[in-house]
């Protein structure tokens, strides 16, 4: 286990009215085996020994599991490794003497709460539009009862995996929520469960998103290159069809 | 109204650029087709654009048609363009992109703006010309000129960056994305900016490096 000693630029705000602005702390001693929050633990153990007001970052899990923790890392969302949050990203990642930028999530629809902590709530509000399967289908079926190819069955799997983070926001250049939308409509669309009410739950989902503040989508890829569970941009491309057909057939 | 609301989501806006955007390359294959035929010869070029030409009505509504499609990619680009900067001005103070190769794609208004300039340029010089001079003959002055004919080129080169990202977008705005066509777009979007690159900017260098000499 080797140490490192740090340079953190912390973007600092004490609530959502406030102005706020970039900090510089010197941290030592980061064992290169922490996870980032972790690292972010033992700067707040400091402040808070020292008086200060200690950074503000949401967490849950720490299992890149919960989707909770967040923050963009020197221009990345969730930092430089690939496929992992924040909270399983670990200080071997980094080397003696960097300078790290730590700048909130941001889009027009998360608004700043304080320091690192922003309000997604915008995203819960697009599953409530329509993101679910309001038809009762009693008890759990059999095994086999209802036949889904075993690719759709995948598919519909690989798309259930977003943890609802909003990197993909955080990272896309125009603010755009396209990759966790079209997973919470992928996830659906492409089972049988999901079908009754496909053609509704696409358009309001697709309005609720553009109502939010999202930005228009240009293809741009960062998101799918961000995400930390490997949402493929080709559930996009099955959004943008199930929403035109939609809007043609019930629009 | 269900196709307002459609055609005014973020989703439907695309749709508009991409569907305006495939008619445009339908556009470019016709033009295209036209234009090469300067490499044979200025009698069957001359002969091409009077037989064009012979049918006024037929020039005068694919031309209107053209030129609504121009405006609704134009005018939609720019809007999305201007939207997508309102979120995005200032967000981090440190910004990188992770993805290689995003000349193309951060460009498109950019690249989309140089063609504009390019179509004003190209329409009055030609469309409008004098119609005592023959056009194999305008062409050929024109053409041969080391300015104008750079212009052209860089406009064309445009064009090219601007279809690189274009084409794939566009089809992935259809919702057109599954493994087993992805290698063959990926090619295409390669090989569709250089089809047209080649034959358009080939004229001007034709005529610029005296090859078309005996046209
Ligand atoms: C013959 C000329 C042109 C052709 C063939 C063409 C073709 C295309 C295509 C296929 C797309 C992709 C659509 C999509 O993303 O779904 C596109 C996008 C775009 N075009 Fe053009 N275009 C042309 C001229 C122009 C001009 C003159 C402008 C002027 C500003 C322009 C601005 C844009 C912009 C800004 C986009 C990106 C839109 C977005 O990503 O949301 N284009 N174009
Ligand atoms: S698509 Fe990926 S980046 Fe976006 S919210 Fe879901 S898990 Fe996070
Ligand atoms: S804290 Fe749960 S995913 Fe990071």
């Amino acid at each position: 286990m080797s140490s490192i000693n740090l340079t953190l630029k912390i973007w600092r705000q004490h609530n959502s009215d406030a102005l706020g602005n970039l900090e510089t702390y010197d941290l030592d001693n980061v064992h290169t085996d922490m996870s980032f929050l972790e690292m972010l633990d033992i700067l707040n153990e400091k402040l808070t020994k020292e008086g200060k007001e200690p950074v503000a970052f949401d967490h849950d899990c720490r299992e890149g599991i919960c989707g909770m923790c967040g923050a963009v890392i020197d221009g990345v969302a969730h930092g430089p490794e690939k496929e992992v949050t924040l909270c399983q990203l670990h200080m071997r990642n980094f080397s003696k003497g960097d300078t790290i930028v730590i700048e909130p999530f941001r889009s027009r629809a998360f608004p700043v709460k304080k320091d690192l902590l922003v309000d997604r709530s915008a995203l819960d509000r697009i599953i409530q539009s329509g993101g679910y399967v309001s038809v009762n289908t009693g008890g759990t079926p059999d095994g086999n009862s209802l036949p889904i190819p075993s690719s759709n069955a995948e598919l519909a799997m690989d798309a259930a995996a977003c943890i609802g983070c909003g990197a993909c926001v955080a990272s896309c250049p125009n603010g755009a929520a396209m990759l966790f939308t079209s997973a919470k409509i992928s996830q659906l669309a492409l089972l049988p469960q999901g079908h009754a009410e496909r053609q509704q739950r696409a358009l309001s989902m697709v309005a609720q998103m553009d109502e939010e503040g999202f930005g228009n989508c240009t293809n741009a890829k960062e998101c799918e290159a961000v995400c930390p569970k490997g949402i493929s941009i080709r559930n996009i491309a099955r959004l943008n069809k199930e929403y035109l057909f939609a809007a043609l057939t019930e629009g | 109204m269900w196709f307002v609301r459609f055609l005014s989501s973020s989703i439907g806006k695309k749709l508009i650029m991409a569907t305006t955007g495939l008619l445009l390359l339908l556009f470019l294959c016709t033009h295209v087709a036209g234009n090469a035929t300067i490499y044979m010869s200025s009698e069957v070029f001359q002969g091409y654009a009077d037989e064009l030409h012979s049918h006024p009505l037929i020039v005068i509504v694919f031309s209107t048609i053209f030129l609504l499609i121009f405006l609704a990619h134009i005018g939609m680009g720019l809007f999305l363009f201007y939207q997508n900067w309102q979120v995005s001005k200032s967000r981090y103070s440190v910004t990188t992109r992770v993805v290689k190769n995003t000349f193309s794609s951060e460009t498109m208004p950019y690249t989309g703006l140089i063609i504009l300039t390019f179509l004003i340029v190209h329409i009055f010089s030609f469309t409008f010309s004098s119609s005592e001079v023959p056009i194999s003959v305008t062409v050929k002055e024109l053409l041969s000129g080391f300015f104008y004919g750079l212009f052209y080129i860089v406009s064309f080169i445009a064009l090219a960056f601007h279809l690189n990202h274009g084409f794939w977008s566009m089809l992935q705005t259809f919702g057109l994305n599954h493994p087993r066509y992805n290698d063959a777009i990926s090619k295409l979007t390669l090989i569709l900016p250089l089809f047209f690159l080649i034959l358009f900017a080939g004229i001007p260098l034709y005529f610029m490096t005296g090859l078309g000499a005996s046209y």
